[in-house]
């Protein structure tokens, strides 16, 4: 009965909504024919189901009660066509109502999604991650409710109550102002349903949701429930929950329970005063018989709508909420746009990064004047503690971000007069996990480019020596990775990561080490990869390691958003600077953690 | 759709006949007969009063309105202003009966399925997915709901049905048979649609779902997306999804269109043979205009009814099949449960912090493999000493996490036997001997709540101080001092995410302040930072100095920590001694060590027998079965 509930913090004002609703009609574009026939076929279908009982009132008047068999049949005749004009029209409006609603809501679907993926990454740093999913699911299905069944329902309701209004009165006033009677009752009633109702429905949401998260979590883990012994305790917290659940729904249950009769006795009364009152007219000889019969079959026309209306509400309110949350999104606009007029950038080239300066939109800077130049097929390092700024000049280079001040160029072209395209190109940044889509293990390398021949693919893992470890799986390189790859070890989709690199073939690879170690097996090959991918590439490398560091051409020390040091390993070790310090104390460190093949983090800093 | 089927394992949990799935509903209703009863009274009295009221009409208008007889206008207006009161009355407390009795029997057939899942043993929860199962306890609930709520409500329309039928045959029956001849169509119609649109409703629910996931995809792996400039692939993969979810929203609406206005037709043929035939008659003086009207009325009220009925039994029969399905898992019994006498562990002498003289360990010819032809352990002899710390060591799949396992007896042998402290593990209430026994998994699991009750969970009533002392054994203390919330944070799926390393110190510190004779840790400092794991070794070593210990464990360092060493091999002891002696004197043991730091599928395939396998527990042969033991 009730479909959905809102947050009262959901709910829009007057200005808002008529804001909202003249965008969703533009954003209508190719579908506005398409509505505008479905809201003419709705009108005559609404039409049609009223001509019914009016053609029965007809025939009972102009026929029946004067014994006229022709006009009898002209009634029946014309009910004929009605019923017949009402299956046409009904069928035809869902059809058109559909296509039109559902090729919105895909359009909708496609256009939020192209402009979130199109959005920069400071952007996804900043919004969580649940939030941005219930946009595209959430929010578009509130609006899908709308479309397959509210809107219509809505238009009919309305037509069906404003139009019986109008037919009753021209049939006869007197009747009509009898009828209307109670309807300031259930208007009031239903104002006040809708209210109790959503807040009814918000609690049974949330108490579903928190059953439902018990339960998941009691089976997920069942085996520590079992070994400390907790079945008797979990099965009665659970109860307690289960139990609290049941209660809201009654308590939803009972909103229904007294509005309903509410309802039903405006109807059914109505009936009474129809047939009290207009009896009492008819033996006055103002109205007829037939006019009462004809009240009393439409009365359901009347108090029906408003009931629906009632109950539409939340789904208009819903999809108002969810429409006006999906603009605010397409309105986001994205921090490194592309400009105008803007250049593919060089095959290769050097990058430079001229007196660099950068800062989050609130807060203190986290790089400032920043410069250096990175040869073509240079390795760099960038160590330093965590949160000095090393990932992000990373990130400026990859123009994930762009720099408050000064300029980041590659091929003495400046990052933000290149197109998007060809910077992604000559540019991959592998980060620091292996993240894998769902889908085989050659449509996650193909993450690297996407019209890549099988061939290319199995080029691609044979680069960071992958292809036999995958290609002897029983499916093969088809093999599923489930769950994110959960049946992978980490080190596994980091070689898949790295084969994305191969694949895309990049002119510059920018390499985010991973913190963690891997299983101590996998370690070696992911090694071996990387060292393989370097070959003929200017690659900077995120380093969490100081053994990486030493086997990088220069090494750039980042703290506290300056590069304190640069250069080769040995001239830095030499100079007897930070990096020198750091790098004594992990060749003294690593004596002491003796099976540990890994150096130690040198990410000390605070997180 | 169910996954759980494995096709070289077939699943316990099978298919209908949905027999089982009615004999459950009617079951757990007969134990809620009198609230069933009272709904089905108070929807004949709704019925009643709804079926007076245009009854009621045609009496006003042929007795009242058609004579020009006031007085009896009047009364018969009055009588139906107090039918449509009850009918008012009893509309409310119909919805309210029927939902109260069928929300009651959802819950009581949840906290069963809960309590019933609690208990079945660790072999049943490798088989069957948490998702298999939550769907089981919420959808298929749900739709059972959705059916024993119409019950009470479906046996009054029937009535209603039939009443009407009665009374316009009493009136007329050829018009009788004109009015309703085209409505039994309804229920059939109402059936069929039913039972067509469901199908794309869930295709649709998939269709969602799959979008879904590539938008939650695309926003957790945003990093690899715009690292690698996948953004035009997702957004392809999306079109393709929005695509399919077209597709089947335009099917489904193609559906409606076939029946809901065929559905609208029945009726209006109905009340034009009405029309036609009926006022000839009346006009022949064979019937009266206000049975003529009374006649429209009904056939107006039969709508709704037997639209319904033609759903109910569609939706009934899905509601079996749903019914059946959480049948099928309170009927699976479990494997594991206490002993009809169970006899007890020998007291444990005060204080603890002693070396105690309990927890003595001893496997005992022990085979087992999963109930796979194979078995895993295969005649294994070991004896642990109370007080002793052994390291389990060996290659994948060579059976160090089953020992730990049987230990916890969350699987049963298949021949030998385990005993500690010389009773037989089977001889025991599984809860007593899991107090005695605490075991760290290596995946961790952490519950919803703070971490104070994470670490308390073998103990809810331990003291804030002991949880304490707990954590600071685990090497825990210092990173929950550094949380703002401290022991109140919050963990789990809603709470603080921690790192592997992290949680594994919580388990530690869950199984140290739970104070069991005997402690397993299951390859339970794997995912420790290297770096810190010197810390929890110290810490470990207290621990471990005054209770029985039993380490699994790859790095050097850790199995170390162990008075003895024992390496397994083909199910049974293949070498024992110190790490040292073993090095020295064992290449089978060179060799597994060497491994562990080679072969990149050990430590995984350890991982998934550990974690009981998630969901495939068949491969205990590592990461998607690559060079594993047991294909």
């Amino acid at each position: 009965m009730l479909e959905r509930g809102i947050d009262p913090a959901d709910q829009l004002d007057a200005a808002e909504a008529r804001r909202v609703v003249r965008r969703a009609f533009r954003q209508l574009g190719p579908y506005r024919r398409d509505v505008i026939i479905g809201v003419v076929l709705v009108v005559f279908w609404t039409l049609a189901t009223i001509a019914g009982p009016f053609l029965l009132s007809v025939g009972i008047d102009d026929g029946i009660s004067q014994g006229d068999g022709r006009v009898l049949a002209f009634a029946v005749a014309g009910y004929i066509l009605v019923a017949a004009a009402s299956y046409g029209l009904y069928r035809a409006q869902i059809v058109v109502v559909a296509r039109s609603g559902e090729g919105f809501l895909r359009d909708l679907r496609n256009q939020v999604f192209r402009h979130l993926s199109g959005l920069s990454l400071s952007f996804f740093d900043r919004t969580k991650a649940g939030v941005l999913v219930s946009r595209m699911t959430s929010d578009v299905d509130s609006l899908s409710e709308l479309v397959q069944f509210g809107l219509l329902q809505l238009t009919m309701n309305v037509l069906l109550l404003v139009l019986s209004v109008v037919w009753l009165g021209l049939v006869s006033w007197q009747l009509l102002l009898i009828c209307l009677v109670p309807v300031p009752f259930v208007v009031a009633a239903s104002v006040k349903f809708q209210r109790d109702s959503n807040r009814a429905y918000n609690e049974v949401r949330d108490q579903i949701g928190d059953t439902l998260s018990h339960l998941n979590e009691s089976i997920a883990g069942v085996r520590e429930i079992q070994a400390f012994g907790r079945e008797d305790l979990e099965t009665e917290r659970f109860a307690e929950r289960s139990d609290g659940l049941q209660r809201a729904h009654m308590r939803s249950v009972f909103v229904q329970a007294w509005y309903l009769p509410v309802i039903e006795f405006a109807g059914l009364g109505t009936t009474a005063l129809v047939v009290g009152f207009g009896g009492w007219l008819t033996v006055q000889g103002v109205v007829t018989i037939g006019t009462v019969a004809f009240f009393v079959l439409t009365l359901n026309n009347l108090f029906e709508p408003i009931q629906q209306l009632s109950q539409l509400f939340n789904t208009v309110q819903s999809a108002g909420a969810g429409l006006k949350k999906l603009f605010a999104l397409l309105d986001t606009t994205t921090d490194v746009p592309e400009r105008p007029g803007a250049v593919d950038l060089p095959a290769q080239g050097e990058i430079e990064v001229r007196d660099v300066s950068f800062g989050y939109a609130d807060g203190a800077p986290v790089l400032r004047d920043v410069a250096l130049t990175i040869g073509v097929g240079e390795r760099l390092a960038l160590v330093g503690p965590t949160g000095a700024g090393k990932s992000t000049l990373a990130k400026l280079i990859a123009r994930f971000y762009d720099p408050t001040d000064g300029t980041v160029s590659f091929g003495g072209v400046d990052l933000r007069d290149a197109t998007t395209a060809s910077l992604r190109r000559r540019m991959v940044v592998v980060p620091q996990e292996g993240f894998l889509f769902s889908g085989s293990i050659r449509d996650n390398v193909r993450v690297g480019r996407a019209d890549a021949t099988d061939a290319e693919v199995d080029e691609a893992l044979r680069t960071v020596g992958a292809y036999e470890r995958f290609a002897s799986l029983p499916e093969g390189l088809a093999s599923e990775v489930r769950e994110r790859g959960a049946r992978l070890s980490a080190g596994e989709r980091q070689l898949v990561s790295l084969a994305r690199a191969a694949l895309a073939d990049p002119a510059v690879l920018v390499l985010d080490e991973a913190t963690s170690s891997l299983d101590p097996g996998t370690e070696v090959l992911v090694e071996e990869a990387v060292g393989r991918l370097m070959a003929g590439r200017t690659v900077i490398v995120i380093a969490h390691r100081l053994s990486t560091a030493a086997r990088a051409d220069r090494v750039g020390v980042v703290d506290a958003g300056q590069l304190l040091e640069l250069g080769p390993h040995d001239d830095l070790v030499a100079a007897g600077g930070a990096y020198a310090r750091l790098y004594a104390a992990w060749v003294g460190g690593s004596a002491s953690a003796v099976d540990d093949a890994e150096g130690p983090e040198v990410d000390a800093g605070p997180q | 759709m169910d996954e759980e089927g494995d096709s070289s394992r077939p699943s316990d949990l099978t298919v209908p006949p949905s027999r089982d799935g009615w004999r459950l509903i009617l079951s757990t209703l007969r134990q809620q007969w009198r609230g069933i009863a009272v709904g089905v009274v108070v929807g004949l009295v709704w019925t009643a009063a709804k079926v007076a009221v245009p009854w009621l009409v045609q009496q006003a208008i042929d007795l009242g309105i058609t004579p020009g007889d006031l007085e009896a206008l009047r009364t018969w207006t009055i009588a139906i202003v107090i039918a449509a009161a009850v009918a008012a009355t009893f509309t409310g407390l119909r919805r309210y009966w029927a939902f109260r009795e069928s929300r009651r029997l959802e819950t009581v057939l949840r906290d069963r399925l809960f309590a019933h899942v609690q208990r079945l043993h660790f072999a049943f929860h490798d088989r069957v997915q948490t998702g298999d199962l939550m769907s089981r306890a919420n959808t298929d609930l749900q739709q059972v709901q959705n059916v024993v709520v119409l019950i009470p409500l479906t046996i009054s329309n029937a009535v209603t049905v039939l009443a009407v039928a009665v009374l316009l045959v009493s009136i007329d029956p050829v018009l009788t048979v004109l009015a309703l001849g085209s409505l039994p169509f309804l229920n059939l119609l109402g059936k069929r649609f039913s039972n067509r649109l469901h199908p794309t409703m869930i295709g649709l629910q998939r269709e969602s779902a799959a979008l879904a996931t590539v938008v939650e995809e695309s926003v957790s792996g945003i990093r690899a997306v715009k690292g690698f400039g996948a953004e035009e692939l997702q957004r392809r993969r999306l079109a393709t999804e929005a695509d399919d979810i077209y597709d089947v929203a335009m099917q489904a609406s193609r559906i409606r269109a076939s029946f809901l206005p065929a559905m609208e037709l029945l009726p209006n043929i109905g009340l034009i043979f009405v029309l036609g035939y009926g006022g000839w008659q009346v006009i022949a003086g064979q019937l009266s205009l206000g049975s003529l009207i009374a006649f429209n009325v009904y056939v107006a009220l039969l709508i709704w009814p037997l639209r319904m009925l033609g759903m109910i039994i569609a939706q009934g029969q899905r509601a079996a099949a749903s019914a059946q399905r959480v049948h099928e898992v309170l009927d699976t019994a479990p494997e594991i449960t206490a002993p009809a006498h169970p006899q007890h562990l020998p007291a444990r002498p005060e204080p603890a912090s002693v070396a105690t003289g309990v927890g003595r360990i001893e496997l005992d010819a022990v085979r087992f493999g999963y109930g796979r032809p194979h078995p895993v352990l295969d005649g294994l002899d070991l004896v642990i000493e109370p007080g002793e710390s052994v390291a389990l060591v060996g290659a994948t799949g060579s059976g160090k996490s089953t020992v730990a396992r049987l230990l916890c007896r969350f699987y049963d042998v298949e021949a030998g036997a385990v005993r500690l402290d010389g009773v037989d593990v089977r001889d025991l209430d599984p809860v007593e001997l899991r107090r005695a026994i605490s075991i760290v998994f290596e995946e961790t699991f952490l519950f919803s709540d703070t971490l104070a009750a994470n670490i308390a969970f073998g103990r809810p009533d331990a003291t804030d101080a002991e949880i304490h002392r707990a954590a600071e054994l685990a090497g825990a203390a210092s990173f929950i001092a550094d949380l703002d919330d401290g022991y109140a944070s919050l963990v789990g799926e809603r709470g603080h995410s921690l790192s592997g390393g992290q949680r594994q110190r919580i388990a530690i510190a869950r199984a140290i302040l739970a104070d069991p004779r005997v402690l397993i840790l299951d390859d339970a400092t794997s995912a420790v930072d290297p770096t810190k794991e010197h810390e929890i070794r110290d810490a470990l070593g207290q621990v471990m100095a005054h209770r029985t210990t039993l380490v699994i464990a790859h790095r050097p360092a850790t199995i170390a920590l162990a008075d003895r060493v024992v390496l397994l091999h083909d199910g049974r002891v293949a070498a024992q001694g110190t790490h040292h002696e073993l090095l020295a004197s064992s290449a089978a043991y060179r060799q597994v060590l060497a491994t562990a730091h080679h072969d990149p599928t050990a430590d995984a395939g350890d991982t998934a027998a550990a974690s009981g396998g998630g969901d495939d527990p068949a491969s205990t042969d590592g990461v998607l079965g690559v060079g594993g033991v047991a294909s």
